[in-house]
């Protein structure tokens, strides 16, 4: 079988690493499986019900702007009528969505995703998002679609990490415009 | 002026001496100095040329309204000019040179335009050079830009560096409960009040150290009491930014702050910021600015030596420095009078004049008070010697004694800090008992503190900011009220003696007098916003601090109204100035804009590929062999993709997934042919106009499965599309069971093309057989399994006219899809092409891109009419159908050949009958190539009707800018395989 290649792997190589002083860690989840379902909006209830009990029994669906651990995945709201379902082991067993309920569509390959943490993590990334992540506003299993240097992002906050799904084609100028600005508080790769 | 440092005093470090350089001599000074105090420490007395008259210049003041300290810093490509010396902190090995001048500020060539003052009155440049009489009299302004070149050169301030800027600057966002702006008393009890109320904080002070005016004040009491406050704040957890200046405030909250990070540091950490541009949004806003000391005009009141009476406490009490001996102070109000008594103190001789004959305050101990005097004429060449005193008498200024003076310091009353809430639209209210524009109402949420709202004293300052900041928490409490002074100010803005002319200056920064002033009044330029742009007044660095007021009081004199009845400008964002390196931030070079790479960017890298630019995208251009430049190497990949094969990355392509139960609909409605019918497993072209009937994109569409649709859109318009379609079905369409994802990133892409492009893919999948004609015919689609365990999908489809194949795997994958099908390629004598050779295959074959459906055209203008349905309707049907849009004689898509093939043309060039070159002729050629296939240049355009209408007649490709006229031949946009066999084959 094939491995998949990093949009990283060249900018990362080049960015020096600060050690264990850093204000900023930046590590790449290297490989993960991103599913995208959306609904209609008279089964958006439904099927969003059906996908998060199907995940964790029990389990429910977040609100608009939520991102909730759910068993093994992450299933984050997106948008009012989608959700992404993030896995890093292997892809989901998700229940049968048909076209009258919605559609689900592998979106895998579309994002990188990079992990923020670090005491400095959230100076880092307002140096690039309008968003207010001061602890009060964006909490634990916060979410925003945002936008760093044009560029749609999604962004949430898991325990002390800020995770960021960047469009992969734009992945390798954003990471290293974060690698710019993050040497300042001093860069760690994770 | 002979000014000295005091042996102690101030909050200067004496422990640690730092070096400098101004105008290439070593000096010295402290920690905690500012370039003018240790400037001043030095007893250097010229330190800028004015504007416009070269006239000497000194230190006006110790802020950011400085006039006269105006230097350039630093050396190289890092030189900055304009800078005020004032607001300039020291730091060891700090370069600094005067401006606008030569040899040097000291002894300036060009201050013999001096003599000639009296004629460079406001607007003496444009009457009299342009129109210039003889020779353009009532016309035109040739001369004059002549002319301009060397007024510039004489005139103006310092000079940008031309170099490249080496310094790295940062944006930053940020959010609060509440923004504080200044650090004074007013600032600091606002600041603190709020923070103990559970309030998140942010002060920012524009200054090095936090304090504003207590620092600038003698009582040791006042550095205690701002010492508490600044711990008391920390503890309670303000942010704190000091060297940040808030140049501008905006809807919504919105603060934009300059954050000066390096400035200040001989050897910062490479890693920092120069500055960071802040973009802060508050909840509330308090503006506790302080107000600014104004001068008064009178004769010579520029001369170095004349300064305002509160700098001249901030280099006393703060620097450690007095800034002369033998001090004349002249006010109109109760300000100046503490300031006098510490200078006194403090050693220096000292006059105090006040205009006022009714000041109820005694004269300080030391002081030699003199009422009923204000100055009249300052006397000195290279800093001011003398003064000579007017007094009223019936109702004018007469003479009224001389007093030798080596520093002449003047107030004529304060003016409070309002820019800020005037850029909010906070009309400024003038109060005519405290002589000064007090903010007025906005509906946004701002709140003056201190004497920003006109409050004078700073015990009442410290309430102002305390009451301020409980209001902001909705407590109903009442605001000290504005004033503060014994006895009321005597406004004064001028001081002139009939029969005695005088060089009195209102705008010292842009050489802007009292004779402009009345001279735009006698012209006719009433008005406060012509009296600006008619005078310059307000428009140099300092945007009128200093002079605004004065000018108003003149303008106002002349129209025999009172001031409110002239009214103001308002103040306009930045306060001070922001290097344009901030405004862009980190998004300059290769960042200017988002840089796309395909998933196949490195591997391109690897194997050679030239980049050229598609939108954000990098794209390979072409894969040059040792020796050959671009023309050689397309000419060469083309070739092979004719006679073998070649792999182009095509990732770049957008890329839509359309789901759901009504997606066939929703197609069948966009795209102007028919996509009701299409099967599972099969693509169709298809053209989609805007609204108006014009051509927006065009791409394939593959159908993946009942309700799964995979649409291709050109490069760059992917995101144009996505947007449309989003918008159609949030808007008109939300019927539609239809969602829309783009999928873009998700696919990298390849196109295979040539007559052994299926010997190129066969040994690459698990199935080889997928590929055959039966399996996969002309615009067939299918998943399949590349070797590796590789998923993807596959189409025929051919943008080259070859025999050709589009493959796409999931981006992480295309490293791996080129592992396997490049060496089959090389095994076949194939190549990789780029973005040249693929324009030149398809410009044999007559297809559109960008270049031909540029915004203009419609689907019949393009040749490709017979795909609009005259069965169905489809967005823009309606609107094509304007006569306008079907007039026979527009434009049409055609080929060109050179009539002498071995001729060449350019693109752009114009598609003219011969003699008719003018104008914008009948068409024009949008692509041109080498024709491998044909063996000569052709092009691809547009001319009026089309190939019919140019037969047998003939036809100029004009290009009068670059290469002068080709004739040319009109053939039919197919230029090669019009059947398409080669493409079916």
């Amino acid at each position: 079988m094939a491995n998949p290649i990093s949009a990283l792997h060249e900018i990362l190589r080049k960015v020096p690493s600060a050690g264990e002083t850093a204000g900023v860690t930046l590590r790449e989840i290297p490989s993960f499986h991103l599913t995208q379902i959306a609904a209609w909006p008279e089964t958006l209830a439904e099927v969003s019900a059906r996908v998060a009990q199907g995940l964790q029994e029990g389990g429910r669906a977040p609100a608009p702007g939520r991102v909730m651990a759910l068993g093994d995945a992450l299933m984050l709201r997106v948008e009012p009528l989608k959700y992404w379902l993030l896995s890093t082991d292997q892809p989901l067993q998700l229940p049968k969505i048909s076209a009258e309920e919605g559609a689900t569509l592998d979106i895998s390959h579309a994002r990188t995703l990079l992990s923020v943490s670090g005491p400095r993590a959230a100076d880092l990334l307002m140096h690039y998002l309008p968003l207010d992540l001061r602890e009060a506003a964006f909490a634990e299993g916060a979410l925003a679609s945002s936008a760093m240097h044009h560029v749609g992002v999604t962004l949430w906050r898991s325990g002390t990490e800020f995770h960021m799904a960047l469009p992969r084609s734009f992945a390798a100028t954003l990471t290293d415009l974060l690698c710019q600005s993050a040497q300042q508080y001093g860069l760690r790769l994770g | 002026m002979t000014a000295r440092r005091l042996s102690s005093g101030g909050r200067i470090d004496r422990s640690q001496t730092v070096t400098f350089r101004w105008d290439g001599k070593r000096l010295q000074g402290f920690a905690g100095d500012t370039l003018a105090s240790a400037l001043l420490a030095n007893n250097q007395r010229i330190i800028g040329r004015s504007f416009k008259y070269h006239r000497p210049r000194g230190v006006m003041s110790a802020g950011v309204e400085e006039s006269g300290a105006i230097v350039t810093t630093g050396r190289g490509a890092r030189s900055e000019p304009n800078v005020k010396a004032t607001q300039q902190e020291l730091f060891e090995g700090l370069v600094a040179s005067g401006q606008n001048a030569w040899p040097s500020v000291r002894h300036d060539v060009g201050a013999v335009s001096g003599l000639f003052s009296r004629f460079f009155a406001a607007g003496f440049y444009y009457k009299t050079f342009m129109g210039l009489p003889p020779f353009e009299t009532g016309r035109g302004t040739g001369i004059w830009m002549q002319y301009e070149k060397l007024i510039r050169k004489a005139a103006g301030m310092g000079s940008a560096s031309r170099l490249p800027d080496p310094d790295v600057y940062d944006h930053a966002h940020g959010f609060c409960d509440v923004l504080v702006v200044g650090a004074g008393p007013a600032g600091l009890a606002a600041a603190l009040e709020l923070a103990q109320q559970g309030r998140d904080v942010v002060l920012v002070e524009q200054d090095f150290e936090l304090g504003g005016d207590y620092l600038a004040q003698s009582d040791p009491q006042a550095i205690t009491r701002r010492d508490t406050q600044v711990a008391a704040l920390r503890a309670a957890g303000v942010r704190i930014m000091t060297r940040t200046t808030a140049f501008g405030l905006y809807d919504n909250g919105v603060a934009g702050l300059l954050e000066r990070v390096t400035d200040h540091l001989a050897s910062p950490d490479a890693s920092l910021p120069r500055q960071r541009f802040w973009t802060m949004r508050a909840g509330r806003t308090v503006l506790a600015t302080g107000a600014l000391e104004r001068f008064i005009s009178f004769g010579n009141n520029d001369l170095p030596g004349v300064m305002t009476p509160n700098a001249a406490r901030s280099y006393l009490n703060r620097f450690g420095v007095l800034p002369g001996q033998r001090i004349v102070v002249a006010t109109n109000n109760d300000s100046a009078y503490a300031v006098a008594g510490e200078l006194a103190a403090a050693g220096a001789q000292v006059i105090l004049a006040d205009a006022r004959s009714d000041a109820a305050l005694v004269a300080p101990k030391g002081v030699e008070l003199r009422q009923g005097l204000a100055p009249f004429n300052a006397s000195g060449g290279r800093g001011v010697s003398g003064i000579e005193f007017a007094s009223q008498q019936g109702g004018a200024w007469r003479v009224a004694g001389r007093e030798a003076c080596d520093l002449l310091l003047v107030s004529g009353g304060w003016s409070p800090v309002i820019n800020l809430a005037s850029h909010l639209g906070a009309r400024p209210i003038w109060d005519s008992a405290l002589a000064c524009f007090l903010p007025g109402k906005t509906r946004s949420d701002i709140h003056m503190a201190g004497s920003a709202a006109g409050v004078w004293q700073t015990e009442a300052c410290e309430a102002s900011g305390t009451a301020v900041a409980r209001q902001v928490i909705g407590a109903d409490t009442a605001l000290p009220a504005a004033g503060g002074w014994q006895t009321p100010i005597a406004p004064l803005y001028e001081v002139r003696v009939p029969g005695r002319r005088t060089k009195a200056f209102v705008d010292p920064q842009h050489d802007v007098t009292g004779d402009d002033v009345r001279l735009a009044h006698q012209e006719g330029f009433v008005s406060v916003e012509h009296l600006k742009r008619y005078t310059t007044l307000g428009m140099a660095t300092d945007q009128g601090k200093m002079g605004n007021i004065i000018g108003l009081a003149m303008m106002a004199e002349a129209l025999g109204r009172e001031i409110p009845q002239v009214g103001t400008t308002r103040f306009r964002p930045p306060y001070t100035p922001v290097a344009i390196g901030a405004l862009a931030g980190r998004h300059t070079g290769p960042h200017a804009k988002p840089l796309r790479r395909t998933p196949l960017h490195d591997w391109n890298l690897r194997q050679g590929a030239v980049m050229t630019d598609a939108g954000l995208w990098h794209r390979p251009w072409y894969f040059p062999h040792a020796g050959e430049g671009m023309a050689e190497a397309y000419v060469r990949e083309a070739t092979a993709v004719r006679e073998t094969v070649g792999i182009c990355d095509v990732s770049s392509l957008g890329k839509i997934a359309i789901q759901g139960p009504d997606a066939t609909e929703f197609l069948n409605r966009i795209y102007t042919n028919p996509f009701a019918k299409l099967p599972i497993g099969r693509a169709r072209y298809g053209i989609m106009l805007r609204d108006d009937g014009i051509v927006m994109d065009d791409g394939t569409t593959w159908r993946l499965g009942e309700s799964d649709y995979l649409m291709t859109t050109t490069t760059t318009n992917a995101g144009k599309v996505m947007v449309f379609l989003e918008e159609l079905l949030h808007t008109r369409w939300q019927d539609l069971r239809v969602h829309v994802t783009s999928v873009s990133d998700h696919w990298a892409g390849v196109s295979i093309a040539g007559p052994k492009s299926r010997e190129v893919i066969a040994p690459c999948l698990e199935d080889g057989e997928a590929v055959t004609n039966d399996n996969l015919p002309f615009l067939g689609v299918r998943p399949v399994r590349l070797k590796g365990g590789i998923e993807g999908l596959i189409a025929r489809i051919s943008f080259s006219g070859e025999l050709a194949y589009e493959i796409y795997v999931p981006s992480g994958y295309g490293e791996a899809m080129m592992a396997l099908l490049w060496p089959q390629a090389q095994a076949q004598n194939g190549v990789l092409y780029g973005l040249e050779a693929l324009g030149a295959l398809r410009i044999e074959k007559g297809h559109v891109t960008g270049a031909e459906l540029d915004g203009r055209m419609t689907i019949d203008d393009a040749g490709l009419g017979k795909m609009a349905s005259p069965k169905k309707t489809f967005i823009g049907d309606a609107l094509r159908r304007r006569p306008e849009l079907t007039d026979p004689n527009r434009p049409q898509l055609v080929g060109v050949f050179p009539k002498i093939r071995s001729d060449t043309f350019n693109a752009g060039a114009l598609l003219t009958a011969p003699g008719e070159d003018s104008g914008f002729g009948d068409g024009w050629l949008t692509a041109v190539t080498h024709s491998p296939a044909l063996g000569h240049w052709i092009g691809i355009g547009y001319i009026a009707g089309g190939v019919a209408a140019w037969e047998g007649r003939r036809v100029l490709a004009s290009d009068p800018t670059r290469r002068g006229p080709v004739e040319v031949e009109i053939v039919p946009p197919i230029m090669f395989d019009p059947k398409g066999d080669r493409m079916h084959g």
